[in-house]
């Protein structure tokens, strides 16, 4: 029962049922024995009337002195619906109908009362008799009034939560990236000012998000430019300038260039990004290509298909085969293996093992490793391999693997 | 040969540098700083290549290609700092023959340079070579280059290589190879497919004990990578 028009509906019934024992119990205790009263009423109607086998002339007698005053139509009828006796209009003889415990009819403009002697007689009158409806009337017109409030309250507790649903697709469509997502606002009530307050929110992340992105684009065209001038003039040096000297500022500018990258990139996977790439990607065909351009890296493993961005999944690749080319010590070794709906792939190296208490610090942006002996931070490379995996909606993490090996290892589902 | 350039870029010290270097490179290199400047220099001078930048201060440099190629097919370059796949698939939509991410190796700007500009040259638009980083596999002229310059393999090797490239990113076995290899070839088998693929791997692999462009699978295959450089 986690839908809340549920909730609301069946809240809406307990109270119903609780309503209707309180009243069965109050009517019990104040109201009395109904049914007994009008038992009792029938005995004293018999009591005060010849016996059913007396003759009729004696029984109408006995009726016109007992409704002296009334004025009335009363007609007495004996069990087998024969009438014996009559007092005023002929009223219609009761039939089945009324034997089956119903203790008044309709009858032209009027309304027929009954009431049943003990011996099988019926007396029936054009005035109220008897004491009062039967017990079952009642719970009969709580029933009545369970169901109207059944279902009268229906469509307005859906209408309430359909509101509230349509809400919640708005929400999750600017979670899922639409940035334009808005709501309609109806109505003046605590759901209409919670959908204002939807939209409004909704509008200034677009609002950020846009700003991001522009200075993202901007950030990215004025820290190259400067790059590409830097690498123009070391070609416009020539012979002029040491080659040793030319060829470590373009590892340089390599360096910059890849940094620039690497925050832009993880900025961008921070944001909500529109445009999200989703195709079928063999990680194994991807992790050879990678592997490739190392020379002591060996891989095991056979075809899986994914979905996801073959950009990401290759610079995810790429940062962790070069996060164990500079970290670590060869050989390498690439693992990708299938479990289930799951893809593990695992790269470890035959580096000392990585202390357990740095393995989750390993993945913050720039974190120095203590007592590493290679002096560079990690930049941003596994800070990123964790954000490609969780955005295919996997996880990275470091583990310890047997023989004083560690290594990183990424899981990532098939389809996601 | 003396071809006219027109280099539209915003950053005045890069652009002088740029015409600099291609004007020693054998390019008669007209600047413009903007895109209102370059749409006009386009409209009065003749020119036989254009090299954009995307980042302009007045316009988007996609919509000064769109509006170029409203009237001409001019070959155009395109140089972007953005770095975004979406960027790059807008541009060559709207018909930049060709793509490069600042900041560039001015040596690769050249050869592709030459390239778009060979390939206008040639005539044969529609057959464009296939182009795997430094890599330029002729399809129409079944030549091979390697930054520019051309590799001398066997015509059968040429075919194999085709079709390792038209399969780039997939396993190929060594039976499939053969079956896509008989469809285009009707050679004799006399030696081993391994024996070929190494001699094409001495062509064009920078070290071909560890092969970067057309590797091997233990016990799968071979692989064109679809990515290299």
């Amino acid at each position: 029962m986690s839908r809340l028009y549920l909730r609301f509906y069946f809240a809406l019934l307990g109270s119903l049922v609780l309503f209707a024992l309180i009243t069965a119990v109050i009517s019990h205790h104040f109201v009395g024995p109904v049914d007994r009263a009008s038992r009792t009423l029938g005995k004293l109607i018999q009591n005060a009337l010849p016996p059913a086998d007396a003759p009729a002339a004696e029984q109408h007698e006995a009726l016109l002195r007992l409704t002296h005053g009334l004025h009335a139509n009363v007609v007495l009828v004996a069990a087998h619906h024969a009438p014996i006796a009559m007092v005023g209009d002929p009223l219609p003889i009761p039939d089945d109908a009324w034997q089956r415990g119903e203790w008044r009819q309709p009858w032209k403009d009027d309304t027929i009362w009954m009431t049943h002697l003990p011996d099988g007689r019926w007396l029936a009158a054009s005035a109220p008799i008897g004491l009062a409806r039967p017990a079952h009337a009642l719970m009969v017109t709580l029933l009545a009034l369970a169901l109207a409030v059944a279902v009268g309250a229906y469509p307005i507790v859906r209408r309430l939560t359909k509101r509230l649903e349509r809400l919640q697709r708005g929400v999750e469509s600017l979670g899922a990236g639409d940035l334009s997502a808005r709501v309609a606002v109806e109505g003046g009530d605590e759901v209409a000012r919670l959908a204002e307050s939807f939209n409004r929110a909704a509008a200034r992340i677009e609002s950020v998000v846009g700003a991001h992105k522009a200075l993202l684009a901007n950030a990215s065209h004025e820290l190259r430019t400067p790059l590409a001038r830097i690498r123009m003039a070391i070609e416009l040096m020539k012979e002029t300038a040491d080659a040793r000297r030319k060829a470590g500022l373009d590892q340089d500018i390599a360096e910059l260039d890849r940094l620039i990258d690497e925050i832009l990139l993880s900025s961008r996977l921070d944001a909500v990004v529109d445009h999200e790439v989703d195709e079928d990607v063999d990680l194994y065909v991807l992790a050879a290509e990678e592997c490739a351009r190392y020379a002591d890296v060996q891989l095991d493993g056979r075809s899986v298909q994914l979905r996801g961005d073959p950009r990401l999944l290759r610079r995810m690749l790429r940062n962790l085969l070069e996060n164990a080319q500079r970290h670590g010590r060869p050989p390498i070794q690439v693992d990708i293996t299938q479990r289930d709906a799951s893809i593990a792939l695992c790269v470890s190296d035959a580096g000392a093992p990585i202390p357990a208490e740095q393995r989750e610090r390993l993945f913050e942006p720039f974190y120095r490793r203590q007592g590493g002996n290679d002096g560079g931070g990690a930049g941003l490379g596994l800070a990123l391999v964790r954000q490609i995996a969780r955005r295919h909606g996997g996880d990275a993490q470091c583990v310890a693997l047997g023989d004083d090996r560690s290594g990183f290892v990424v899981e990532l589902p098939m389809r996601h | 040969m003396a071809e006219r350039l027109l280099l539209v870029e915003d950053d005045a010290r890069l652009a002088e540098m740029l015409a600099e270097y291609l004007g020693e490179a054998g390019f008669r290199v007209t600047a413009a700083g903007s895109g209102a400047a370059a749409l006009e220099r386009l409209a009065a001078g003749e020119f036989d290549a254009l090299v954009l930048d995307l980042m302009l201060p007045d316009m988007d440099g996609l919509d000064v290609c769109r509006q170029l190629r409203a009237h001409s097919d001019l070959p155009v370059l395109m140089l972007t700092a953005r770095g975004d796949a979406t960027d790059r698939i807008v541009g060559l939509e709207l018909g930049a023959d060709d793509y490069l991410p600042k900041p560039f190796q001015p040596r690769e700007l050249l050869a592709r340079l030459r390239a778009i500009l060979r390939r206008r040259g040639s005539g044969s638009v529609s057959d464009a070579p296939l182009r795997f980083g430094r890599l330029e596999i002729d399809r129409a002229a079944r030549a091979l280059r390697l930054d520019g310059r051309v590799c001398t393999i066997t015509s059968y090797q040429f075919s194999l290589l085709l079709v390792l490239a038209d399969n780039a990113g997939r396993v190929l076995t060594r039976d499939g190879l053969m079956d896509l290899l008989k469809g285009e070839q009707l050679e004799s088998f006399d030696r081993s497919i391994d024996v070929h693929i190494s001699r094409i791997r001495a062509a064009i692999e920078d070290d071909p004990k560890h092969p970067r462009r057309i590797i091997t699978l233990r016990g799968a295959g071979y692989l064109f990578a679809r990515s290299q450089d």
